[in-house]
């Protein structure tokens, strides 16, 4: 398993984009720390979860998604989620992921619904 | 072959290499089938040959969280076969066809029984490799424990 990410930061149309290459595991945690709070995304509405199709998101990866979403909810933040793969789309509907976020087929789909 | 480089064999010789080699055999697997499940008897360990391999662990009935994809030939699966009670720890599911190096349980322990610097090699990698999932077990109950305080707090 991959320990590094790389998340960079993106605002597109009042939505910040968060870019996550590589397996995301409970090593994530600091960059998703990190690109939360970046300026681009701290105090955003809308925030895009964008992921690479080939990840991995292993249990201790779904924490850090469940510890990112639980805090977006405390401040009351849109999140969208894109990138997933099925494998991925039906684990994130059983673990309940996709009840805090909505998932989509891409980008495009996602700026079009979070707009 | 390159199980060579799992993990369990680092730092033995060429000659305890080719002894091991002996009692390898390769298996086919094709996608979606389970090379060993969690809870069972763990009579074999397993090396990666190509394809991709994806270890899970049960929730419940319906639900499998997802632990690790192994992509890399070498990287290893199974090695509770190696520690009692024998019992394999996770579900290892082909994710895309390709084939693994099957190691028996009863071959390994027979030769690591007549080559002692050998099994104390290769029982120090399973002790590092077991750390340091054990260090990642630990930073994911952190970020479990942390979640649980803030909503007392809430």
């Amino acid at each position: 398993m991959d320990e590094q990410n790389q998340i960079s930061v993106e605002k597109r149309s009042g939505l910040s984009i968060l870019d996550i290459q590589g397996d995301v595991t409970s090593a994530s945690e600091p960059f998703f720390s990190e690109a939360y709070n970046h300026p681009d995304a701290d105090g955003s509405g809308k925030i895009l979860l964008k992921f690479d199709e080939n990840a991995y998101i292993n249990s201790g990866g779904i924490a850090v998604l469940i510890q990112l979403l639980a805090e977006t909810r405390r401040k009351n933040q849109k999140v969208g989620i894109t990138g997933l793969s099925e494998h991925f789309k039906k684990i994130f509907n059983m673990v309940g992921i996709s009840r805090f976020a909505d998932i989509y087929a891409s980008t495009e789909e996602a700026l079009q619904a979070m707009e | 072959m390159e199980w060579e480089s799992g993990y369990l064999f680092k730092g033995l010789n060429e000659k305890q290499l080719e002894r091991l080699q002996a009692d390898a055999r390769n298996v086919s697997m094709a996608a979606g089938d389970v090379i060993c499940r969690e809870g069972e008897s763990a009579d074999a360990v397993y090396i990666l040959s190509s394809g991709t391999v994806e270890l899970v662990t049960s929730i419940s009935k319906s639900l499998e969280l997802p632990v690790s994809m192994l992509r890399e030939p070498g990287e290893m699966f199974g090695s509770s076969a190696l520690i009692e009670p024998h019992t394999y720890t996770l579900t290892a599911k082909c994710a895309s066809g390709g084939s693994v190096v099957v190691m028996e349980r009863n071959a390994l322990e027979e030769y690591m029984a007549e080559d002692h610097e050998a099994a104390f090699t290769i029982m120090a990698n399973l002790a590092a490799n077991f750390l340091s999932r054990l260090k990642e077990s630990r930073q994911e109950l952190k970020i479990h424990f942390n979640m649980l305080l803030r909503s007392f707090r809430a």
